[in-house]
């Protein structure tokens, strides 16, 4: 019996070596998915050596799994283009997650790409030119991402690339901007300090989300004492690093700070020492499942929204939706846009959407907002430099400010943007009220190029 | 405090032991590395989804996931598996594949969005002088039900007898009048099956999307690796074993350290076991 065991156990132990293997190319892929998996996903960065890594580990996987995503797709123009416009089209690049765990987000930046060409077109183009976008799925994963950028930038030919998306893609991908010299303009939010002579950084950065919210619901709530729970990478790393000084300088303290790994299904024993920390304010920086699985789990444990209030910087209609208003109705969240932001511009732009899309259509938000932006700043660029030549745009940008169905945003000396930050309180029915706007707040970011 | 820390140690264990439970069977028992056991939790979870959304009962989605699995299982055992009983390794290939194209199916089925299950039992009970949540008391139980009832079938009946006669020697024990295809189909189908279980168990814990399986792989195999996989009590032992080492390090230190001690413990085991048997054959 043993001698027939102990061979078999031997084999066995090799292949579950090899299956181990496969596994851990199935997770280099995954986990910089999931990093950016979340909602944030899109903005959830992975440090470059990271990425790096996945780019060769995942690379397998990923063709596997997501070639027939890279494919970039042409939107036709849906309007009659005006007789005014003629010469070629200036092709704007959108490289976007339509697939993979951040694949979410993809269908409204998709729906927005329809409306930045019509809203542009109608405006009289790019310089008299028809204006063209041009979608690139990254799948989530960032040596796709990189293909899906060459593909942009040699098959396509695009004239700018804006990128909403992971850190890790936009680390693999800006190597190829900067050689071709095409403008990249990165609209997700995310950790920050990105710095190169063909990027603009229009995302929510965390010192904009944090420093002016953190002591304005210190002061509503009264709540003193943090909590911080993040999941253990780069953007709630930075976010909780900032936190910290902000609620320092507001007289507050953190009692806790807890980092769980991407992918967590099990909160109890985290919910059992926020419990005991005696905090009475959360700050969640988790994304995706992993922030459904803690909040749906924090109630039973006694430790909900009614019993410490939370200040979240990511949890977004997805996920607030899944979590079911009966968790969510009281939290606050901080960014840069919601759909109810109430201004005659957005509500006008927000009830076309519902109407071009329907009215179930994937609900428009921060990410794809940020993209419309973008689209914007580019053409009022293009058409003040009176050429699309990269050198011509990048210093037409400097400095040019515009008002959006977001509100009044501008570019800083940081090549990152001003912008309005809002903060929803989220109501019995699980909608999302706009509890207070703080307009033109400055990123905290630094970018010498000379 | 102290009492609490072993509620969620036991929590966690129960989970943990049904989670790696049809794994534990179709590695340790059939030699079968099945890398969408994950899918088949995932898709365990989305029978609970529907359940819920037909407004029945989350208590039928237990029985209900289990059968939907048990079939499925099935049918993979008959169209794939089954070929490749003789060539572990091309499991592992076969396996992948299948788990890339149901997650893929429940996508194009439910979509990417993020679905959740609301909790049957919600609020905490106070027993033991703490208030832990009721529905993960159910939770223990019935898990701890199902991985007994599971390892007494594999090991006390007569089915069990004949699983262990396959596994020791497929030829000898065909030759003996043994009908091993009939014995693999339901081993693997249960395998499956109590994956379902789990599913239907954890999908109001949290969210539930196509990727859900990706998330509960991983701590599967840990359990199996740790536990050992020559018997299937290894299973409980593995489960006990990487529960308490996580409880105690997220509690005295973090849950990142909980992860990393957890997976050298599981490479150290596989290289102990690894020696340990090729000294036996050297």
């Amino acid at each position: 019996m043993t001698q027939k065991i102990q061979p078999s156990a031997r084999t066995r132990c090799w292949l579950l070596i090899s299956a181990l293997l496969v596994m851990v190319l199935a997770t280099a892929a995954c986990s910089s998915d999931s990093t950016s998996s979340t909602a944030t996903t899109t903005t959830t960065a992975t440090p470059s050596a990271d990425s790096n890594a996945s780019v060769d580990d995942g690379a397998m996987d990923a063709t596997a799994e997501t070639t027939t995503s890279v494919a970039a797709e042409s939107n036709e123009p849906a309007t009659p283009e005006p007789d005014a416009l003629s010469g070629e089209p200036v092709k704007i690049g959108i490289l976007f997650s339509n697939s993979g765990p951040a694949g979410v987000f993809g269908p409204p930046t998709a729906n927005i790409a329809e409306l930045i060409e019509e809203d542009l077109n109608a405006a009289g183009g790019i310089n008299g030119r028809p204006v063209e976008t041009v979608l690139a799925d990254d799948a989530t994963d960032p040596s796709v991402g990189r293909q899906a950028m060459e593909q942009l930038l040699d098959s396509e030919g695009v004239d700018v690339v804006l990128g909403t998306h992971s850190s890790a893609t936009r680390e693999a991908a800006k190597p190829l901007a900067e050689d071709a010299d095409v403008l990249y303009i990165y609209t997700a939010l995310y950790e920050g300090g990105e710095c190169s002579a063909v990027m603009f950084n229009t995302g929510e950065v965390p010192s904009q989300q944090l420093a002016p919210v953190i002591p304005w619901i210190m002061d509503q709530t009264g709540g003193q004492k943090w909590f911080l729970l993040g999941n253990d990478y780069v953007w709630p790393r930075r976010s909780f690093e900032l936190a910290r000084q902000y609620i320092e300088a507001a007289g507050g303290q953190v009692v806790g700070e807890e980092y769980v790994p991407l992918g967590t299904q099990d909160f109890s024993s985290v919910a059992s020492q926020i419990a005991g920390a005696g905090a009475d304010l959360l700050f969640p920086a988790l994304v995706g499942g992993d922030a459904i699985a803690f909040e749906t789990q924090a109630v039973d444990f006694g430790i909900g929204q009614d019993a410490i209030p939370r200040l979240a910087n990511i949890y977004e209609e997805n996920v607030l939706g899944a979590m079911g208003p009966a968790v969510t109705a009281g939290m606050r969240v901080t960014l840069g846009y919601f759909k109810e932001v109430d201004n005659a511009a957005n509500t006008a732009f927000v009830s076309r959407y519902f109407e071009r899309f329907g009215a179930d259509a994937p609900p428009h938000m921060t990410f794809s907002s940020h993209i419309y932006d973008a689209a914007m700043l580019y053409a009022e660029a293009a058409n003040a430099a009176g050429s699309t030549e990269t050198a011509a745009v990048v210093s037409a940008l400097e400095g040019l400010s515009v008002s959006t169905p977001t509100g009044d945003i501008a570019i800083t000396d940081s090549r990152h943007l001003a912008q309005p930050i809002y903060v929803a309180e989220i109501q019995q029915d699980g909608s999302q009220l706009i509890v207070q706007t703080f307009e033109a707040v400055e990123p905290d970011e630094s970018c010498d190029l000379s | 405090m102290l009492t609490l820390e072993i509620l969620n140690g036991l929590s966690l264990f129960a989970t943990l032991a049904v989670v790696a439970l049809g794994l534990g069977i179709v590695f340790g028992l059939m030699g079968v590395i099945n890398l969408a056991h994950g899918e088949f939790i995932m898709i365990g979870a989305y029978v609970a989804f529907v359940v819920h959304s037909a407004g029945w009962s989350h208590w039928i989605s237990i029985p209900l996931a289990a059968g939907v699995l048990l079939a499925l299982g099935a049918v993979i055992e008959v169209t794939l598996i089954r070929r490749i009983y003789r060539k572990p390794e091309l499991t592992i290939l076969a396996t992948f594949g299948i788990s890339i194209v149901l997650r893929q199916l429940m996508e194009i089925v439910f979509s990417k969005d993020f679905r959740s299950v609301p909790n049957p039992l919600p609020g905490a009970t106070k027993a033991f002088g703490v208030l832990f949540p009721t529905y993960r008391y159910v939770v223990m139980a019935i898990a701890v039900g199902i991985v007994i009832v599971t390892l007494l079938a594999f090991t006390r009946s007569r089915f069990g007898m004949i699983v262990k006669a396959i596994v020791a020697d497929r030829d000898l024990a065909e030759s003996s009048g043994i009908h091993t295809g009939a014995t693999n189909l339901i081993a693997f189908g249960l395998g499956a099956a109590t994956a379902g279980v789990a599913g239907a168990l954890v999908a109001p814990l949290g969210a539930v999307e196509p990727n859900l399986g990706l998330f509960y792989l991983p701590s599967a195999f840990l359990v199996v690796i740790v536990g050992g996989f020559t018997r299937l009590w290894g299973v409980v032992t593995g489960a006990l074993i990487v529960a308490a080492l996580q409880t105690a390090l997220i509690h005295y230190y973090d849950a990142v350290w909980a992860l990393i001690v957890t997976h050298i413990l599981a490479v150290a085991m596989l290289q102990i076991r690894r020696s340990s048997a090729s000294g036996v054959i050297a």
